[in-house]
């Protein structure tokens, strides 16, 4: 069965009265289920098997190093007085930020009925949930003792006598991490459910069969499983919607409800979300990019899809730059002394190559989106993608760094200097989230099969009305 | 039906092409009455509920359920926790300090009501189950991919082969095929189940292992994964070293460190002596008590007095052979070098009533409140504090700066003071500790002419009312010795 629909590959194109088409070409249900099913069926290509062996072994160092430090001591990074927090927190509030698309994408894009989310938001749950992984390490190593973390946790303690703080910031964000982590786990895995059936029913062997029949929980595409399956997703969207936004929001008060100049402010918490939003997104663009095409998905992942992206990084790097200058502003009118000096440190200072390289990053290099040639061709995309997670990674720099390195006591000011720790730590973070990515891509389904069919079939009803 | 007369019948499903077709064969079949039904679908077709006749489902009740549950349970923790049970004070807060507890409760609400969402939804949909009869047909593969099903239960009320059949195959129902029960094992297999357990037993171990630990005693020492974190290397105050010469792992101050407001290099001023006097009868001794006042014991010091014992020495000495003061040669200060402003008798008023009225009393007559106290409980150690108004410490025979002295570096048990009260203050208290005496021996000479009159008045009603109260004392005791 065909359902032919007369379009070229660039749906980019507005057409008046028409919405546009989210899946391109002369395609099937049964075209949709082979070009996600061959991407884990075939042989892996020798792209994904270096690519793969690459992050593993950068994976592997991250492990000497996190046993190297619990060994030996977190006098192996550079954190010293008062820079207590350094490279560890700036990675953790990084992939925390980057771990904000993914349910951005399926559950707000969701309750608004944005139906181009449905080819991109599994990828993007995974993301999340890779991100959150390797955000969930750096505060679970920076501890210290990274043996008693599990202090963090409300239990009846027998050596402690006491209860966690819960009016402190800290804490809230161990619950807000915490719960953000398993609700995207849940919302991901239950997401996956019935394309774990499809790839059941599709095995050939018998232990693939067996491994993605217990997966899949014996789902059997019934209606009345449907119906709530639909309104559990639904429920489910509607609460992950405002804890993503909660939970950047509490990582930032971890910074405003302290009382260090340059992260005492108001402002945090919606210019955390926005600058969340953004790398968030900028990251599922570079790793969408090459994927599709890499995995040959252009026709479910189109140049419409990369376009919307592209709109909300522009949005939200506005939005992000907007916060910059507001800030600058309410350091000048506040005229609190040690707030004017913690900003024009910040641009002027010795980080000034931090700050200006987050400037360029993060406030001019996504206004190119302004220009519709920039936001359809897929190469430009990844580079300014790129440019973007630079930036906000240095805006994280910006904001700990400066702010710990100029405190009330101008005795103890220091320069901060990663050590080799630093460095392999936060490259060898790069290396756990792309060995969970490229397993995921492997092993699961990369797109939503079940949801994209249904975008199929309302395009193809509606197609079929215009015929009447 | 008729050739498969050993397996049980679980009903008759058929496949279809298109949505259209399916919900058409669904409307029809709800029709006809049929209750038990379902449809099979790869993706969520809307509209197919009322075509088939489902029911909502009270799935947001649970979620509701789980949701309150989160609130109450974030809110009753953080508040037993940390108000009741252990109360915290941050920040002057009150206990119960609602904003700071909203964001785990939002946290905990939306834990509570995800896992109601999911765990509720499989369960009634009555996953996972893993045997389910339509599986058996092969073609029912493709309801993952693009087919989709329609299915008649056998125990409907009114069910009936030939009318499923028939409405089938006029909706374009294609491959129509009764659903047989699973004759394979839904057993999980052997290897598999052992392997399982096997991992929940070794996971079990590290966490028995603990607990015997936690519960059982050990005459073992305790084992120590990290020494230097349990045992710092860092020394306490008093503890010994094998590091310096000294044997002391608290070092010293360097030779001339000045406490911060104590730079005063006069020396007469620092110790109540004549220093060129006493050069000229006793040089050695002078020398020791410039080097010792003047900072800390060096390593040089090792084998002399320190500063405290030396100065009690000398002020000993001299009282035990009070009787024979020409003994005593040092050469005293005989007046204080602050002189006896206002200033100075209100600064040395203000120290004294700190430091001495403890024990020496307000007025100076030796019956402090560490005195009354220390005869009321008989302490036999005790030592009565001399009364400041004996003739013996009149400036003419105890000089100014030997009171100094004695207040610096203490006599008998008394300590010195010199480490609590600067110098300057020591002195005005010297001067105040003259007033004192003066009072008691003033005569009516000293108050100018013009307020002679006024302090006799004075002295008459005071003396007046010491005899009524004197009286009045007498007879309340007469009247309790009659009872």
């Amino acid at each position: 069965m065909s359902l032919a629909i007369p379009n070229g590959l660039d749906n980019s194109v507005e057409q008046p009265g028409q919405r546009a088409p989210l899946v391109l070409g002369d395609t099937t249900y049964h075209d949709i289920t082979e070009s996600v099913c061959q991407v884990a069926e075939r042989k892996p290509s020798t792209s994904w098997v270096i690519g793969f062996l690459v992050s593993f072994a950068l994976l592997q160092w991250l492990t000497v190093c996190i046993l190297y430090l619990i060994y030996t001591g977190v006098g192996v990074w550079g954190n010293r007085a008062p820079i207590f927090w350094g490279w560890p927190i700036v990675n953790f509030v990084f992939w925390v930020g980057i771990g904000h698309a993914g349910t951005l994408i399926s559950a707000i894009l969701f309750l608004f009925r944005q139906e181009w989310r449905t080819s991109i938001n599994r990828a993007a749950e995974a993301m999340t949930i890779f991100a959150v992984a390797c955000a969930g390490t750096f505060p679970g190593i920076h501890v210290g003792r990274a043996w008693l973390a599990y202090w963090l946790a409300p239990y009846p303690s027998l050596n402690l006598w006491m209860w966690p703080q819960f009016r402190s910031p800290l804490l809230w964000d161990v619950f807000a991490v915490s719960t953000y982590g398993t609700v995207s786990l849940l919302f991901w895995y239950m997401g996956m459910v019935p394309d774990l059936a499809t790839f059941r029913d599709r095995s050939k062997n018998k232990f693939r069969r067996m491994a993605y029949g217990i997966l899949s929980l014996g789902w059997s595409g019934s209606s009345r499983h449907w119906m709530r399956y639909e309104k559990a997703y639904a429920l489910l969207a509607a609460f992950a919607a405002p804890l993503v936004l909660s939970v950047h929001t509490i990582v930032s008060f971890d910074f405003a409800v302290s009382q260090v100049p340059g992260w005492h402010t108001t402002i945090f918490p919606p210019y955390f979300v926005a600058g969340a939003i953004f790398s968030g997104f900028a990251m599922v663009l570079t790793l969408m990019i090459p994927a599709r095409k890499m995995l040959g998905l252009e026709k479910l992942i189109t140049i419409r899809h990369l376009d919307n992206m592209c709109k909300i990084i522009l949005a939200t790097g506005s939005i992000v730059g907007l916060a910059y200058g507001t800030e600058f502003f309410i350091a000048w009118y506040g005229q609190v002394q040690e707030e004017k000096f913690a900003f024009l440190n910040r641009a002027f200072g010795p980080y000034w190559w931090a700050y200006w390289t987050m400037i360029s990053c993060n406030v001019i290099s996504p206004q190119l989106f302004w220009i519709k040639k920039f936001r359809t061709t897929p190469w430009i995309i990844v580079i300014i993608s790129i440019f973007v997670n630079i930036g906000m990674w240095f805006e994280r720099f910006v904001i700990v760094i400066t702010s710990l390195s100029r405190d009330y006591l101008p005795s103890a000011w220091a320069y901060f200097s990663p050590t080799w720790v630093d460095w392999s730590m936060l490259i060898g973070s790069f290396g756990l989230f792309f060995t969970l990515f490229l397993l995921f891509c492997r092993l699961m389904p990369v797109i939503n099969m079940a949801e994209t069919k249904s975008t199929l079939a309302k395009q193809y009803h509606m197609s079929h009305s215009d015929e009447h | 039906m008729s050739d498969n007369n050993e397996k049980k019948v679980h009903g008759i499903v058929a496949e279809y092409e298109s949505v259209d077709s399916l919900l058409n064969a669904c409307r029809r079949v709800r029709d006809a009455g049929y209750k038990k039904t379902d449809a099979y679908t790869p993706f969520p077709v809307h509209g197919i509920d009322k075509a088939l006749g489902i029911k909502p489902t009270v799935l947001p009740w649970i979620v509701l359920g789980c949701g309150l549950t989160g609130t109450v349970t974030a809110l009753v923790m953080q508040i037993w926790m940390n108000s009741i049970d252990y109360p915290y004070i941050i920040s002057g807060k009150p206990y119960i300090s609602l904003p700071a507890f909203i964001p785990v409760a939002f946290e905990l609400t939306v834990l509570f009501s995800s896992f109601g969402a999911f765990f509720g939804m499989w369960a009634l949909n009555g996953l996972p189950r893993f045997s389910n009869p339509l599986f058996t047909d092969p073609r029912f593969d493709r309801v993952t991919d693009d087919r989709f099903f329609l299915y008649v239960d056998a125990s409907d009320e009114s069910y009936d082969e030939k009318a499923v059949r028939e409405i089938y195959e006029q909706t374009g129902g294609e491959h129509i095929n009764s659903v047989l029960d699973d004759d394979s094992s839904d057993k999980i297999p052997k290897p598999i189940f052992m392997a399982w357990g096997l991992v929940i037993a070794a996971s079990v171990i590290p966490l028995l292992i603990v607990l015997k630990m936690r519960v059982t005693n050990s005459d073992q020492p305790r084992f120590h994964i990290f020494y230097d974190m349990d045992f710092s290397p860092a020394k306490d105050a008093q503890q010994g070293s094998t590091l310096f010469a000294d044997g002391r792992a608290m070092r010293p101050d360097v030779p001339g460190t000045v406490a911060r407001g104590d730079s005063n290099y006069d020396m007469n001023f620092m110790t109540g002596v004549d220093m060129d006097k006493l050069s000229a009868i006793d040089a050695p001794r002078a020398e020791r008590l410039v080097r010792l006042s003047n900072g800390p014991i060096g390593p040089q010091d090792q084998d002399s007095t320190p500063a405290a014992e030396e100065g009690e020495q000398a002020a000993n000495d001299s009282d035990s052979a009070s009787g024979e003061a020409a003994k005593d040669t040092t050469p005293w200060l005989t007046s204080n070098p602050l002189g006896n402003s206002k200033e100075v008798l209100l600064q040395g008023e203000k120290y004294f009533g700190i430091y001495c009225s403890v024990c020496h009393g307000m007025n100076g007559g030796g019956n402090g409140l560490v005195n009354r106290r220390a005869q009321k409980i008989l302490s036999p150690t005790w030592i009565p504090p001399s009364s400041l108004h004996q003739e013996s410490l009149y400036s003419d025979q105890y000089p100014d700066g030997k009171l100094f002295s004695t207040i610096s570096n203490g006599i008998r048990k008394m300590p010195g003071y010199a480490a609590q009260i600067k110098a300057e203050d020591r002195w005005a208290i010297v001067a105040y500790v003259r007033a004192l005496q003066l009072s008691r021996n003033a005569s009516i000479d000293l108050i100018p002419q013009s307020q002679r009159a006024e302090i006799l008045e004075m002295q008459e009603a005071v003396q007046q009312k010491l005899l009524e109260e004197a009286e009045a004392e007498q007879q309340t005791q007469e009247a309790a010795a009659q009872e």
